[in-house]
């Protein structure tokens, strides 16, 4: 076969089949649907990995995790390996297949992936700030624990306010002759014991109200404080009843 | 169908095929199929793989042309249907196979310059892409050919690869010292 048949052939195969209807043109809706899966897709991603990040960050803030680092190299190791590294393990996977979604953009592609991962993370940690400035996972929760939460009612549940071994955070919520009283975001109160094993800055003054981090060992509801630490009061995490009369909404 | 309108641009031709004058189609296999065949001879010598990438690249343009972009440029859409059923075929054979992550894709480059490339010129780098182009890895060896021989811009190759500007220019550039240290090695001349 010389090369202009060998040419031919391969034109004519082409062709045949196309006119003979073998191949056939995929319709314009087809490729807009594609697009809008692929937008919607993506959006979908974002706004999980934004309600996943916001999520860990508020389950940080209630087990009092996020001010561990103020306890030096023993608070930075219970920091460690309190972290929910389930959740933080799901919210990479769903960056890296935003990252490959988004890969089928022009604009995104055309850059470094430094560059869109860049933007991922930033738009998703302003996303996760903004959440936790309302009250919206505090309220999730609390539906949770009221099982008014169908669906992701065992998240918040089992991650929403996690327990970590000798870390209590809480609102102080009366004075004691041996120390004070706290409410935990979980409504529960412990009675924390100062004494001589106690650090405690002096110019900490602790009063009613208060939002403590307390290190520590637990006896049923009094635990022996090893270290405390005044923090900023989180309102979005306690129930307003909580802040103003200190009663407990769930025992 | 017959071949009609050679005048056109191919992105002219593209929206009367999408517009439904199916026979423009012809036009377009023979203004491409030779650059297509000179592609996919760089990458395999098997005369009838060749034929079949060749099928396959005219026949997957077929069936997606509606989504085509008139407002953009016909030759890099098809080029990067054919760098698919190369990258297909390849993997097929389980030769040369891109990985799915490279790190020159990560971070950011500046842009390297190769238009007045150092002591060697244009005809020179054709000289020794045909001489060692078997020795480089797929992510060489494609850059260099768009950019060398089939001469594409860096943003065509861009889209082409689906890879960032710069590091179209990262490649071409690690392409060529590996080129000449083969020259350097093997004592080829010019």
């Amino acid at each position: 076969m010389n090369n202009q048949e060998e040419k031919n052939s391969i034109v004519d195969k082409i062709l045949n089949k196309i006119k003979n209807e073998k191949v056939k043109m995929k319709p314009k809706i087809y490729f807009i649907l594609r697009t809008v899966l692929l937008v919607g897709g993506s959006l979908v991603l974002i706004f999980l990995i934004i309600s996943l990040v916001s999520f860990i960050v508020f389950s940080l803030r209630t087990s009092g995790a996020l001010f561990l680092p103020k306890f030096g190299s023993p608070g930075i190791k219970i920091f460690f390996m309190s972290l929910p590294w389930l959740l933080i393990l799901i919210a990479i996977i769903l960056t890296v297949l935003l990252e490959i979604f988004s890969k089928k953009f022009t604009f995104v592609y055309r850059q470094p992936i430094f560059y869109s991962l860049l933007i991922i993370i930033i738009i998703t940690f302003i996303g996760s700030f903004l959440i936790n400035k309302t009250s919206l996972h505090p309220n999730l929760f609390w539906k949770a624990q009221e099982r008014h939460l169908p669906g992701i009612e065992m998240v918040y549940r089992d991650f929403g306010v996690p327990r970590i071994k000798d870390v209590y955070y809480g609102i102080i919520s009366g004075i004691t002759d041996n120390g004070f009283n706290i409410e935990t975001p979980r409504g529960e109160v412990f009675n924390i014991i100062i004494n001589s094993e106690t650090r405690l800055a002096l110019e900490v003054n602790i009063e009613e109200g208060d939002a403590v981090v307390i290190l520590g060992k637990q006896s049923n509801s009094n635990i022996q404080a090893f270290d405390i630490h005044k923090v900023k009061k989180d309102f979005n995490l306690f129930r307003p009843q909580q802040i103003h009369d200190h009663r407990p909404l769930l025992k | 169908m017959k071949q009609k309108n050679i005048q056109q641009s191919d992105e002219e031709i593209v929206a009367l095929i999408q517009a439904g004058d199916i026979d423009f189609f012809e036009t377009l296999i023979h203004r491409y199929e030779k650059k297509m065949k000179r592609y996919a001879r760089k990458f395999t010598s098997d005369d009838e793989e060749i034929k079949d990438i060749i099928q396959g690249i005219f026949i997957k343009s077929y069936v997606n042309i509606q989504s085509f972009d008139p407002k953009r440029k016909f030759s890099s859409w098809l080029y990067r249907i054919a760098h698919n059923e190369l990258v297909n075929a390849l993997k097929k054979k389980k030769r040369n196979i891109l990985p799915l992550f490279e790190l020159d894709t990560f971070l950011p480059h500046s842009l390297q310059d190769n238009s007045l490339s150092q002591n060697i010129d244009r005809q020179d780098i054709r000289k020794m892409i045909d001489k060692c182009l078997d020795q480089l890895k797929l992510k060489y060896r494609e850059p260099i050919i768009l950019y060398y021989l089939e001469d594409l811009s860096y943003k065509e190759i861009a889209e082409i690869m689906r890879i960032p500007i710069s590091t179209v220019g990262i490649r071409i550039k690690r392409a060529k010292e590996i080129m000449k240290s083969i020259f350097k090695k093997l004592r080829y001349t010019l």
